[in-house]
């Protein structure tokens, strides 16, 4: 059976054509990384898997159901911060559970402090989301979707607006959250190397309208543990280079013309 | 910090008054149109302890809060279901935005005709006053909740129905509270239109009355007596806002 897959998928807004007759299998527990120029069209393409936008024709399908409206088996991590400032960091991850009805009132009581040990937020419980820093309300933000016990991340650059150091250790904690809880993810991005550090398998995306430029497995090259050591070697050089050509490939393409 | 900035805000006002005492003393300015803060202060100690200015006050204040609460708990509702679903807000956004550009002033005689003289105008007129602006900021605040927060919301399995409860309540209060205390400043002043044209009591009548006597310091002891139960009023609703919403502080 296959697992999430998007059959025909297109989009457009009026006359504006965003997503091109799109094809993809994603297998369970992969990391899929969407990496292409601003505003091609990849988080439009994210935003229909977690049912927030329908596509103008064609499927998207999850273990051959065709996914039409937003629910908890595929949860969102935003941009922005998206934790909500009126709860705690402890309420943000309780609200995930808010909707459950597969665990009881004292489970989901008892698991709020396991998904913030997860993130390592514990010492932030009772913290207010304004008051802590950037990096940490997108891991409770990251904490709030595992708790709702979604099995697809979808997440739209979430570390994009954090500083390099801060982001290069959130990237190596989701990379570990993931292959531990065996999440499958959808990472848009349009930072090369953070889509080669990250992702099993790398789609590369043309302007708009999206459709798929190049894939490229990293998994077969890389393994799938990720280290920092990694960072430096020499085949994620190589893997970094030739996704960067190819993404200077659609910038050249634009220019041309 | 905070204590040096009021500091300078008490003794700019000091002097202010210091200066204006010295002016209506001194004769430069006759004391029939312009009397010196203590004349005014005076006027107000009597009228406080010799008259009944506090039951003017009192009758003026209900008055205000009776129209303003009935106003918002018609607006809240109203504002969120316009702010929330687009057809609604379609529906009534034309009408409320006309009648909101109608002076109040101007609707008072139509008000008489309706309701009298009796309590009933006074508070049509402030309700009228208040009710159609607070709706449109309530629609507002309700659009201006992030996308992200509802979208959140649904993917963790929320029911449609609910982003009303779990995100546009709670992330739009702060806001709410705010533009109703701005709102309940505007019922003041509609309040003491309301009561010049028609009363026999409340704080815009004791003006008048003092104005048809020619009593200058107790048309200032009027106005003064607004003031402040303006400023307690707001530093109260401020008070409050900072203690149910340090969320919000960084």
């Amino acid at each position: 059976m296959t697992y999430l897959t998007f059959q025909n998928v297109t989009k457009s807004y009026g006359d504006t054509k965003v997503v091109m007759p799109f094809n993809l299998n994603v297998a369970q527990g992969e990391f899929v990384a969407f990496l292409g120029p601003s505003g091609c069209g990849k988080t439009t393409l994210m935003r229909m898997v977690g049912g927030l936008e329908k596509p103008s024709s064609g499927t998207i399908s999850l273990r051959d159901e065709p996914l039409t409206r937003p629910d908890r088996r595929r949860g969102m991590v935003f941009q922005s911060y998206s934790a909500f400032p009126w709860l705690t960091v402890a309420g943000n991850v309780a609200y995930g559970m808010r909707y459950r009805t597969d665990i009881s009132a004292t489970e989901k009581r008892a698991q709020v402090s396991h998904f913030l040990s997860l993130v390592g937020l514990t010492d932030f419980a009772d913290s207010w989301p304004n008051r802590i820093s950037g990096g940490m309300r997108q891991r409770v933000a990251i904490a709030r979707t595992l708790a709702a016990g979604s099995e697809i991340l979808l997440m739209d650059e979430p570390f994009g607006a954090l500083d390099a150091q801060r982001r290069e250790y959130l990237q190596l904690e989701l990379r570990r959250l993931q292959q531990d809880e065996g999440k499958t993810v959808i990472f848009v991005t349009h930072d090369v190397e953070e889509a080669a550090f990250l992702a099993d398998r790398v789609i590369v995306f043309t302007r708009r309208p999206a459709c798929i430029l190049a894939e490229v497995d990293i998994s077969s090259k890389l393994g799938r543990d990720r280290s920092l050591d990694l960072r430096e070697s020499s085949e994620f050089f190589a893997l970094r280079n030739e996704l960067l050509h190819l993404v200077r490939s659609t910038a050249s393409v634009e220019e041309n013309t | 910090m905070g204590n040096q900035k009021a500091l300078i805000g008490v003794a700019s006002t000091l002097s202010l008054l210091l200066v204006w005492e010295i002016v209506s003393k001194s004769g430069a300015v006759s004391e029939r149109f312009l009397p010196a803060p203590s004349t005014v202060m005076l006027a107000l100690w009597s009228m406080v302890f010799e008259r009944d200015l506090l039951y003017h006050a009192g009758v003026s204040t209900l008055r205000v809060w009776t129209a303003f609460l009935i106003a918002s708990a018609m607006a809240i509702p109203i504002g969120i279901l316009m702010g929330s679903f687009k057809p609604i807000g379609a529906a009534l956004e034309p009408v409320v935005d006309f009648i909101r550009y109608l002076p109040v002033p101007a609707l008072v005689p139509l008000a008489i005709i309706w309701f009298g003289v009796g309590e009933g105008t006074k508070i049509f007129l402030l309700w009228l006053g208040t009710f159609f602006q607070l709706v449109l900021l309530v629609a507002d605040d309700v659009r201006r909740v992030p996308k992200e927060f509802h979208e959140t919301a649904l993917t963790v399995g929320a029911p449609e129905w609910r982003r009303l409860t779990d995100v546009s309540l709670p992330a739009m209060l702060p806001t709410l509270v705010d533009n109703m205390r701005i709102t309940l400043g505007w019922c003041w002043t509609y309040l003491i239109i309301a009561e010049i044209v028609a009363a026999n009591s409340g704080l815009g009548f004791v003006i008048w009355q003092a104005r048809r006597f020619f009593q200058t310091p107790e048309v200032m002891a009027g106005v003064v007596t607004i003031g402040i139960i303006g400023l307690v009023t707001d530093q109260i609703l401020r008070a409050l806002h900072r203690r149910s919403f340090g969320y919000l502080s960084r």
